[in-house]
């Protein structure tokens, strides 16, 4: 019987734990995770619009755990790895030892160094369902919010508290809302939405200093244009760093990320990572695929992990919808088609017979094969003059084996 | 577990498929295809044939495949593979529409609602005692229910 440990609860830790559970029904799994209970990141907004409750954003049923016969030590950190005695550390001076041992402790935000950024006890996160807690309890003293970055993260936030009647007030450093994810006029297209629900945009602008009170609350932001934006608090959405502490306090190779090879193991005996914490990648699906690699390695499986998707979302937004995929920025000797009527919005960059990025505004259904075609680089050469329409005809061929679709290129 | 399977050599592009899905599915509590209203997106057909303009068809329904797109990618679990039906089934009430779904599935089939708040795919007519309507509705027999 073997033991596997999994440090947090996330997408790629929950997913590791139910393929684990899966090809070893019987050995001991256990999950250690500071998150009290399971959430997803991605439906945190939902909690704090007041939407849903927190079982309500639990993406793996609420009796995951006991359905799974799996222990999960819930609401303790781990402190530290014994990579040669094969023990974890956490709370005050429990262990646990393990086999085998994966690290998918995901990421968490960063505060830029502004000054009393760090240390007002007025700014918060927007990761876990803790900085919701945390906000939520803000929000009930003051509705002035202020949000440093406009990305999928601070408009999830921006429209939550909209919802509630907060007045909001976003800092963007690019010269447009969600800068990542769209071009010039997609964001136009969601600034004018948020504005209509009374966000204030402070676009290709950063805050550079605070006034604080006497407990060291941030009561105004200065920007660098000087202009003094008074706020009840702040949340910080400009970027998450990977979690990596743990491996740096236990000699586990890591700079900025933990180091995987191509199986996700890590430089220790029979610890692997997964997830946020690697920086392979940042997202939600590619999370859940490495959580499942590396639990199949762990069980035994010989499994190379795949190259990551390229960078790719969807976000939603007032009901304004919009699927981003590849790469949008580079146009260099590309091909750029557009298609634009009041209700869409498409753009297709080629570049020598292949999409390297596709963005669509408006009804985005069945458009989940211009990620496949730019994942794989799938010849789409003579196909531009019904780029906007393609579908899996343009490609369809049949596994006559399992009945399922294969792509005939 | 069992999969509709396609023969597009048999297709003849009359489209009673989706007809039949649409009718299969449709909210407005009517029956009979005289009364469904064909212009509603609410009652939009979850199958699709596309016609290659040379008298060739591509019927694409939800394969319910053995590695989903969509249920490896959802967030909310709202999209599930259910081991013992085989079908990929999904929970509007979970669903928190991120549509991430509709962008990971290589094959293009969820579409999302006309308001935004939910997808529409292939629940295999798990209301109807006899199976998915559009396989009945086939009068050429390109789509029928078989064990995988």
């Amino acid at each position: 019987m073997e033991r596997f440990v999994i440090i947090g609860a996330g997408a790629a830790g929950i997913s590791a734990a139910r393929v684990l559970r899966e090809f070893r029904p019987d050995d001991v799994i256990t999950v250690i995770s500071t998150d009290e209970k399971i959430h997803s990141r991605c439906m945190l907004h939902k909690y704090l619009g007041h939407e849903r409750d927190a079982d309500g954003i639990n993406f793996a049923g609420t009796d995951f755990f006991e359905n799974n016969n799996i222990i999960h030590i819930a609401c303790e950190t781990v402190s530290k790895i014994d990579t040669e005695n094969k023990t974890v550390y956490f709370g005050e001076g429990y262990s646990a030892p393990y086999d085998k041992l994966l690290i998918a402790t995901g990421s968490g935000f960063f505060i830029p160094p502004i000054p009393h950024f760090r240390e007002a006890p007025n700014v918060f996160g927007f990761r876990d369902l803790s900085d919701a807690l945390k906000i939520d309890e803000a929000f009930g003293k003051g509705k002035r919010v202020f949000i440093v970055g406009s990305g999928l993260v601070g408009l999830d936030a921006a429209s939550a508290l909209c919802h509630r009647g907060a007045e909001v007030s976003i800092a963007e450093m690019a010269p447009r809302v969600m800068p990542l994810q769209t071009d010039e006029y997609a964001a136009s297209v969601y600034q004018k939405v948020f504005e209509e629900q009374g966000c204030r945009f402070l676009l290709g602008i950063g805050a550079s200093d605070a006034v604080v009170d006497g407990e060291g609350n941030i009561t105004e932001v200065i920007l660098s244009n000087g202009e003094h934006i008074p706020c009840d608090f702040i949340i910080m959405a400009a970027g998450v760093r990977p979690r990596i502490q743990i491996a740096l306090d236990s000699g586990i190779a890591a700079e900025r990320a933990i180091q995987t090879d191509d199986h996700l193991r890590t430089s220790a005996p029979d610890v692997y990572a997964a997830g946020d914490c690697t920086g392979l990648s940042g997202v939600w699906p590619d999370a859940v695929e490495q959580g499942k690699v590396a639990a199949r390695n762990m069980a035994g499986v010989d499994e190379v992990y795949p190259k990551p998707y390229p960078f790719k979302n969807t976000s939603n937004f007032f009901g304004v919808t919009m699927l981003s995929v590849g790469r949008l920025d580079l146009t260099d000797g590309a091909e750029i088609l557009v298609h634009k009527t009041p209700k869409e919005y498409k753009k297709a960059i080629i570049k020598d017979g292949r999409l390297t990025g596709y963005l669509s505004l408006g009804d985005i259904s069945n458009s989940g094969l211009y990620l496949y075609l730019i994942r794989e680089g799938i010849d789409v050469s003579g196909k531009q003059d019904k780029i906007f329409r393609l579908t899996f005809a343009d490609f369809y061929g049949i596994n006559e084996k399992n009945g399922e679709f294969a792509y005939k290129t | 577990m069992k999969r509709i399977f396609i023969d597009p050599a048999k297709c003849d592009g009359c489209k009673n498929c989706s007809l039949a899905c649409m009718e299969s599915h449709r909210q407005d509590g009517g029956t009979g295809l005289y009364t469904l209203d064909l212009t509603d997106p609410a009652n939009q057909s979850r199958n699709r044939i596309i016609s290659d303009g040379k008298g060739g068809y591509s019927p694409i329904f939800c394969r319910h495949c053995d590695s989903p797109d969509c249920a490896n990618t959802c967030m909310s679990g709202a999209l599930e593979k259910n081991q013992e039906t085989g079908l990929v089934t999904y929970d509007k009430d979970k669903c928190a529409a991120c549509f991430m779904c509709v962008m990971s599935c290589r094959y293009g089939v969820p579409a999302v609602d006309p308001e935004r708040t939910r997808i529409i795919k292939c629940d295999f007519c798990a209301h109807l005692e006899e199976g998915p309507a559009c396989v009945r509705a086939c009068p050429k027999k390109a789509i029928e229910v078989r064990e995988v």
